[in-house]
């Protein structure tokens, strides 16, 4: 009971971290709460399809509460020596986008985008490793322009990311917005606008709702209807607990109730006798239950014991999975994580497993307890 | 024994005549046509100057381009105006192509992902650059048509790969007039035998001693308020050029 019941505690902590982990890597990392888009544009990415009006819609959003940034993106071409790989340009706005996402706080090496050096880009891990380059490292950059031209420049590596998402992590490159702009020949215009809403007291539905109102002509969407997927895998996720619990409990159940009958079978002449002396059927079963509360408390004990610590420890040094995934990244749904596992203790990943042992207890020992209440003193004084 | 003296001279001159010239048959006669045409605007080199004009729904472009060849498998072209764009360059020898770009002052071959990109915003693909064939070679053709169609004395072609050719097309139908085969216009077909773009010719004249339309209109099938046209300026054919004129190195020398 005690090893099930601390197995359900370090379980419960690490689900708990990687659907934190998996929400913020997803949302606050890239996605932000909601998307603007033009009509079409998500089917079919074009370089042509772009929201106009950028400057007041940022305004009118950010009178009503939001942070929002627009984004520009394109396909093209980066290389570097003998190296070539397809990237996708991000062009971002570095104010607004550090209020709406955390990507700048996600820098394995170097430092960010910065203003004052347009020719700075940041890139992902994985498109660093396939171009082979570091810190500083020339890369040229190759796409076709709005005006038909080959847009084409030389650019310096500032910064290189942590894992952020598959897709960033292979292909993404990131540079301020009038650089994106200068480069492929576009006056003005974004292909996207993220919001994020500050104010958590909103639900995200209503919250959409005020954003799409504000644009009627342009596709609104929350990050739940941008990643269903995901949003379908953390709205399961305590269900996918409890079913877990149901499994390992289910096993420790069969285990109490063989051992409390065993120990029942035991005593029997001992409640033949007791039952002789007047012990009403109640009593016999109350006193099986209260052995088997004692048992449960000793091991909800022994279980916190031994299943916080080691919850603890990882939540502060994190859990190395380097050796399981690829190129030491583990990606889910696309979203990236980084191979080291950070489980997070909460109230209810402590008490959800101790409160279900006692419950699982309870209900494993109710037929033992029958067994014991309806045993006959006689039969039961001269059993063998 | 006089009145037979004629024909000990008109005899043999009958047989002399039928030996020369060799019946051809309706396929070999098709691909001698189609040999012609593919040569038309082809030499062993060749060097010159011509205009590109694009138009699309998002935007329009015009080039002025100077063009070298030697055979099919290496050509090169640089873009002489607008001055934004001057100097960018494209060689292409055997199965790859390069781009140098004179912003950045560096050449990239373009990678196989790239290849069906448009090549310098035309409707023209980098692949369509590569895979250069001969109608002659790579198709099978059969006459269609032949008489007046629209006030001029036609030729209609249909033509169907080859087992093992290494071509895009399923099917291309191409005019051209019975007076010098010079091509009216060409209708190119996909696997599907879909519609996929049309070319039109037009602007006979005389460049580097040849009689040929001076002017090529691509018109993308599902887009046909665009096109792409190509016009010569200047040709000159089976011209002297040196070796390692289609290098990388060349592309940045000037």
């Amino acid at each position: 009971m005690a090893l099930a019941g601390s197995i359900m505690i370090f379980y419960g902590s690490l689900m708990e971290g990687f659907m934190k982990v998996l929400e913020r890597n997803m949302i606050q990392m890239s996605l932000g709460d909601i998307q603007i888009h033009s009509p079409g544009y998500q089917n079919d990415p074009d370089l042509y399809k772009r929201i106009e009006g950028v400057s007041s819609i940022l305004a009118e959003l950010e009178q009503k509460g939001f942070y929002a940034t627009p984004r520009l993106f394109a396909f093209g071409l980066a290389a570097s020596g003998p190296a070539s790989a397809g990237v996708n340009i991000r062009g971002i706005d570095i104010n607004r986008e550090a209020k709406v996402t955390t990507a700048y706080k996600h820098v394995l090496k170097g430092q960010w985008l910065s203003i004052k050096d347009p020719k700075g880009v940041v890139i992902g891990r994985k498109l660093a490793r396939r171009l082979g380059i570091d810190l500083d490292s020339e890369i040229v950059i190759v796409s076709q322009a709005t005006d038909g031209s080959m847009a084409n420049d030389l650019y310096s590596v500032k910064g290189i990311l942590k894992s952020v998402g598959s897709e960033i992590d292979s292909v993404g490159l990131f540079m301020e917005i009038g650089e994106f702009q200068e480069l492929m020949v576009i006056e003005s215009g974004a292909h996207e606008i993220a919001v994020s809403n500050p104010n958590n007291k909103i639900p995200l539905a209503s919250a959409t709702k005020v954003v799409a109102e504000l644009v009627p002509s342009y596709e609104t969407k929350n990050w739940r209807e941008l990643k269903p997927l995901i949003a379908q895998i953390l709205d399961t996720s305590d269900a996918a607990n409890i079913i877990m619990m149901t499994i390992v409990y289910s096993a420790v159940a069969m285990v109490i109730l063989n051992a409390t009958l065993m120990s029942i079978f035991e005593r029997i002449p001992e409640f033949g006798v007791m039952k002789a002396l007047g012990f009403s059927p109640m009593q016999i079963a109350t006193m099986i239950y209260t052995e088997a509360s004692l048992q449960a408390m000793l091991a909800c004990s022994l279980a916190i014991g031994i299943g916080i610590p080691p919850s603890y420890y990882f939540q502060n040094n994190g859990l190395d999975l380097s050796n399981i995934g690829s190129d030491s990244t583990i990606s889910v749904a696309g979203v990236a994580f980084d191979p080291l596992w950070f489980p997070i203790l909460t109230t209810s990943t402590i008490l959800t497993p101790i409160i279900a042992l006692f419950i699982i207890t309870a209900l494993a020992v109710i037929y033992p307890g029958i067994k014991a209440a309806l045993i006959r003193p006689v039969e039961a004084i001269h059993h063998q | 024994m006089k009145k037979f003296l004629p024909l000990l001279f008109i005899l043999p001159m009958l047989y002399a005549v039928a030996t020369a010239q060799k019946l051809e048959t309706p396929k070999e006669r098709a691909a001698r046509i189609l040999s012609k045409i593919d040569d038309m605007w082809r030499g062993k080199s060749s060097r010159g100057l011509m205009a590109m004009k694009v138009k699309t729904q998002n935007y329009t472009r015009e080039l002025e381009l100077r063009i070298w060849s030697q055979g099919k498998e290496k050509s090169l072209v640089i873009i002489e105006s607008p001055l934004r764009e001057k100097n960018t360059a494209t060689l292409k020898s055997g199965p790859n192509i390069y781009s140098y770009l004179p912003k950045t002052d560096r050449t990239i071959r373009l990678t196989s992902g790239m290849m069906v990109g448009n090549w310098m915003g035309s409707h023209f693909t980098n692949d369509d650059l590569v895979k250069e064939s001969r109608m002659s070679d790579d198709y099978n053709a059969i006459i269609t048509f032949e008489g007046n169609q629209k006030g001029n004395e036609v030729i209609e072609f249909t033509l169907f790969p080859k087992p093992n050719a290494a071509v895009v097309w399923g099917k291309i139908i191409i005019t051209v007039k019975s007076d010098g085969f010079i091509p009216i216009h060409s209708k190119y077909y996909d696997e599907d035998m879909a519609l996929s773009r049309t070319m039109a010719f037009s602007n006979i004249k005389s460049i580097g001693g040849r009689m040929i339309p001076a002017t090529l209109r691509v018109i993308p099938k599902e887009k046909t308020n665009e096109f792409t046209e190509l016009t010569y300026k200047e040709m000159e054919f089976d011209i002297d050029l040196p070796s390692g004129f289609f290098s990388i190195a060349r592309l940045r020398r000037r």
